[in-house]
């Protein structure tokens, strides 16, 4: 059946209908206190491009084109100028995979990312071309990562999204193909300044859980690998898990890889989780790693 | 002076259509929710003068479309506050049709997509539009036809010759 463009427009606005937007009290007290900083801040804003200048930094000014009069069939009132945008510093590059580095040694001359509130849509990496088995979508509810013993690794986080993704290692699959594999991507805005120390609770929690009981039967042991470095700092888990036949009885092994790269406030977990029972190919998790980096990175830019 | 209770007033009754509006011509709704946002920051900020204005929603969507355009624009001092205000409100996820239409839309050139919201969400004719935008309806109709036939294109189950029998006059 013939669908019209006007039903999607009713869709649009009833999700747009479904969202919070804040109240106007809040709205107006955020404009005053801007409004309060900018008027002292002008100098401020000089100071910083000419330190910038001199450290290299490239500073973009915010093209702001000025303001909006009122319509023209209303003319009775002009707007005034809308005050000029503050500078905002730009990063002087934005690399595919930029240099582990701790929290406490950030690298010299760069910023630290913002703290958003919320994860848009392009936070999230575009798969290659031709290796996409089936479109991604998001979910709800899963949980971000395997259990590790028992730890406790939930904390108040400002906003989690999570997606499921589902591959191809490679173009000349046909279209009909099972995929090779699939990913649960998830990203996490946590709290100012804590996304570091959670990182280090999942470092230890996978250090003292090296064997448990795995879900499907015998036994689980995972670990730490080396290797990629991602965003300000990354890391590797490794599960094997006894591959079990149709029967039940073990036959290998499936191993499954799973990338955590942080940048700023922002986690980023990539869980393999495969595709009746394939193991985890290092090369493709290494590759959608940069990419999932390289799209944190250029959202939070 | 300024009158908060009637910018209050005038936000809770328009901002619901501002914020589809926006996200109409961004194509992402957290980008929708920040420019709405510093539009209504922008008209509060000279409200002294806008609350005489005989069509102060018709200036604020002059005002979304043009920060929807502006790609450099970084509008970071909205998340900051929300970060000293705590996490927002979980949401719900977005409809599959939002989606498809968002991810059609954000392959569409920007005039288009404003054309397409007047049309669709405000119900404006060509002309109307034309005042809005301040370009010939020629123009105008240019517009809304590439932009409904991209979209036909774009968008499943959609007949672009069932949009031309339909075509806006």
């Amino acid at each position: 059946m013939s669908r019209d463009v006007s039903d999607f427009y009713r869709s649009l606005a009833a999700d747009a209908d479904g969202r919070p937007l804040a109240g106007p009290d809040a709205l107006r007290r955020w404009a005053d206190r801007r409004a309060r900083v900018r008027a002292a801040g002008g100098s401020l804003v000089a100071v910083l491009l000419i330190a910038g200048a001199a450290t290299g930094t490239r500073l973009v000014l915010a093209d702001d084109r000025g303001p909006v009069t009122p319509p023209a069939a209303t003319p009775t009132v002009t707007a005034s100028p809308p005050s000029p945008s503050p500078a905002t510093p730009a990063p002087t590059t934005t690399a595919p995979a930029t240099p582990d580095r701790t929290p406490s040694a950030p690298a010299t001359g760069t910023r630290a990312p913002r703290t958003p509130t919320s994860i848009p849509d392009r936070a999230f990496f575009a798969q290659p071309a031709g290796l996409v088995a089936a479109p991604p979508y998001f979910t709800e509810g899963e949980p971000v990562l395997p259990e590790f013993c028992g730890a406790d690794l939930d904390e108040p986080v400002v906003q989690r999204r999570t997606r499921a993704l589902f591959y191809h290692l490679g173009t000349d699959r046909p279209e009909t193909a099972v995929p090779y594999g699939s990913y649960r991507h998830t990203i996490t805005i946590h709290r100012a300044g804590r996304a570091g120390d959670w990182m280090a609770d999942l470092r230890r929690a996978v250090r003292e859980c090296p064997e448990q009981e795995a879900a499907s039967g015998g036994v689980s042991r995972q670990r730490l690998l080396p290797g990629g470095a991602y965003g300000d700092e990354s890391l590797l888990i490794e599960l094997r898990t006894p591959a079990l036949t149709a029967g039940g009885t073990a036959e290998g092994e499936t191993v499954r890889l799973i990338r955590v790269v942080r940048i700023g406030d922002v986690v980023t977990v990539l869980w393999e989780i495969g595709w009746e029972g394939t193991s985890s190919d290092r090369a493709n998790v290494d590759d959608y790693s940069r990419r999932a980096a390289r799209a944190v990175s250029d959202w939070l830019d | 002076m300024r009158d908060a209770s009637s910018f209050d007033e005038f936000y809770r009754s328009t901002s619901r259509r501002m914020l589809r509006y926006g996200y109409a011509v961004a194509g992402d709704y957290v980008e929708a929710q920040d420019l709405v946002q510093e539009a209504y920051a922008r008209a509060w900020r000279q409200w002294g003068r806008m609350s005489a204005h005989p069509a102060p929603e018709a200036w604020l969507r002059l005002v979304v479309a043009r920060l929807a355009t502006d790609r450099w624009r970084r509008l970071r001092g909205w998340q900051a506050a929300l970060v000293r205000s705590g996490p927002p409100e979980a949401v719900p996820p977005p409809g599959e049709d939002a989606v498809l239409l968002t991810g059609a839309l954000r392959r569409l050139p920007a005039a288009q997509r404003q054309a397409l919201a007047l049309h669709y969400l405000f119900d404006m004719s060509v002309d109307e539009i034309a005042r809005e935008t301040g370009v010939p309806t020629g123009t105008v109709k240019s517009w809304l036809s590439r932009g409904r036939a991209r979209l036909a294109a774009l968008l499943p189950g959609v007949s672009a010759a069932e949009l031309e029998a339909n075509d806006v006059a």
